[in-house]
């Protein structure tokens, strides 16, 4: 598709008229968006360097597609500054893995939200937030990357709520669900180091997630007592399953738990040791289904760790990713489960803007 | 003031519906699970009224591996060779 070829509509030479407009289109996620003036497209597109027609995603029902000129028009809607263009682009490449099922995670009655975390030194190139209010509004970088993966789940995928979208509850995450890895005074090796990729590149890492679950623990001194609060948070009835985590460590739980010396796998493995819940347990609560347990535990189980007469969140602690995030003060992390019971969705990662192993 | 249109067009497709059954009576019905709690007892109970009121014969059951996705074409192109027609649902 040239950009001639892509369709155009003639508006008054108004703005509020043209946000006005958009919503008279159905184009919007309920806020205002941003017109998708020609030249602010054109501007976006400098950005990628593959031709306006790559296809970067398909539907897998519907056929749909989305190229890069189709994700540039909703990023600019979203409020996209071109730098970040690249990030709403790998994010959607590892969206597009049919391992994330982008459709079943965005139509199920779950509810999920695609969670972007973004690692590396693009964080600080385009001025994401990592810090204070991770989660929360005030970073444009942050809120518009996340916001257009959304419109382009609307406006090219048509997952358009009640009808292609049925989420019992939907999730806040839907507007937009975006935060950076906080590389300041963090202990660890970053995730984009742990993913492997080559020095300097950043990543998006995708996750299909639930609702956002803060943590509080402002006692407890030892890792054992920060990390026991966050495995049980993750064993509540109402979300275990055989499904991933995310695992936000705030700077002060970090401090707690890195000041003994813990590693980034010791953490998982706690995690993934401790956050289960009794067979009894999941029976009271109608939960239990022998075929999740016979998978955790069959052919001497999915883990070392999988203890007889419980069921485990997820198959292994590679299957909790943890990272830190937040600012400096509070005793506040957060854990975000997965969508879906069945590991219908794996998180996956892309490289930023750059091409690797690409033909 | 020019705008891009943020929606895609959908590719072209010829779908048709199949010709519809002339009668029930004796054929070969399918049942494809999508593999969530129930969903095989609750095929296989609606199954089982067509066998005694049409006397059909139920097909082995077909399964999706994955709940959320759509059945995979070449599932779909098994199931439209052995049964004459097909139930299938949501389970939980």
């Amino acid at each position: 598709m040239s950009l001639n070829a892509a369709r155009t509509h003639e508006v008054e030479d108004d703005l509020l008229a043209a946000i006005d407009y958009c919503y008279e289109q159905g184009w919007t996620d309920g806020l205002p968006v941003v017109p998708p003036d020609v030249k602010r497209v054109e501007e976006m597109l400098l950005y990628e360097g593959r031709p306006a027609e790559t296809v970067l995603a398909s539907h897998p029902a519907t056929g749909l597609e989305c190229t890069v000129h189709a994700a540039a028009v909703n990023a600019v809607m979203a409020g996209c500054k071109p730098e970040f263009f690249p990030v709403v682009v790998a994010a959607f490449e590892a969206m597009n893995e049919p391992g994330f099922n982008f459709h079943g995670s965005t139509a199920s009655t779950g509810g999920s939200a695609p969670l972007l975390v973004v690692s590396g030194p693009m964080i600080d190139d385009i001025g994401m937030n990592a810090d204070v209010n991770l989660f929360g509004p005030g970073n444009r970088a942050n809120a518009t990357i996340g916001r257009a993966v959304r419109l382009i789940l609307l406006n090219v995928f048509r997952m358009t709520p009640g009808l292609s979208d049925k989420s019992t509850q939907g999730n806040p995450g839907k507007y937009s669900f975006c935060i950076a890895e906080r590389a300041r005074d963090n202990p660890w090796p970053l995730l984009v180091e742990d993913q492997d990729y080559p020095e300097g590149v950043s990543s998006v890492t995708v996750f299909a997630g639930g609702g956002f679950c803060n943590v509080e623990n402002h006692g407890g001194n030892t890792p054992e007592q920060v990390l026991g609060s966050i495995a049980d948070a993750m064993a509540n009835y109402g979300s275990i399953t055989l499904g991933q985590s995310v695992v936000v460590l705030s700077p002060e739980h970090m401090r707690v738990v890195a000041s003994t010396g813990w590693s980034k796998r010791q953490v998982q493995e706690y995690l993934f040791s401790h956050a289960c819940r009794t067979v009894e347990g999941m029976r009271s609560v109608g939960k239990f289904r022998q075929r999740d347990y016979d998978k955790q535990h069959g052919d001497g189980g999915t883990s070392p760790l999988v203890e007889t007469g419980k069921m485990h969140r997820g198959l292994s602690p590679d299957d909790i990713l943890v990272i830190m995030g937040g600012g400096d003060a509070g005793g506040h992390s957060c854990f975000i489960p997965s969508w879906s019971r069945e590991r219908l969705s794996i998180m996956q990662s892309k490289p930023i803007g750059v091409c690797i192993d690409c033909d | 003031m020019q705008l891009y249109d943020p929606t895609v067009a959908g590719p072209e497709r010829n779908f048709v519906r199949a010709a519809a059954l002339d009668s029930l009576e004796g054929k070969t019905i399918g049942v494809l699970e999508n593999g969530k709690l129930n969903a095989a007892d609750m095929l296989h109970e609606i199954a089982a009224l067509f066998e005694q009121r049409n006397g059909c014969t139920i097909a082995p059951i077909f399964s999706k591996n994955n709940a959320s996705a759509p059945a995979p074409g070449e599932t779909l192109q098994a199931v439209a060779r052995e049964v004459d027609f097909l139930i299938t649902g949501l389970g939980d």
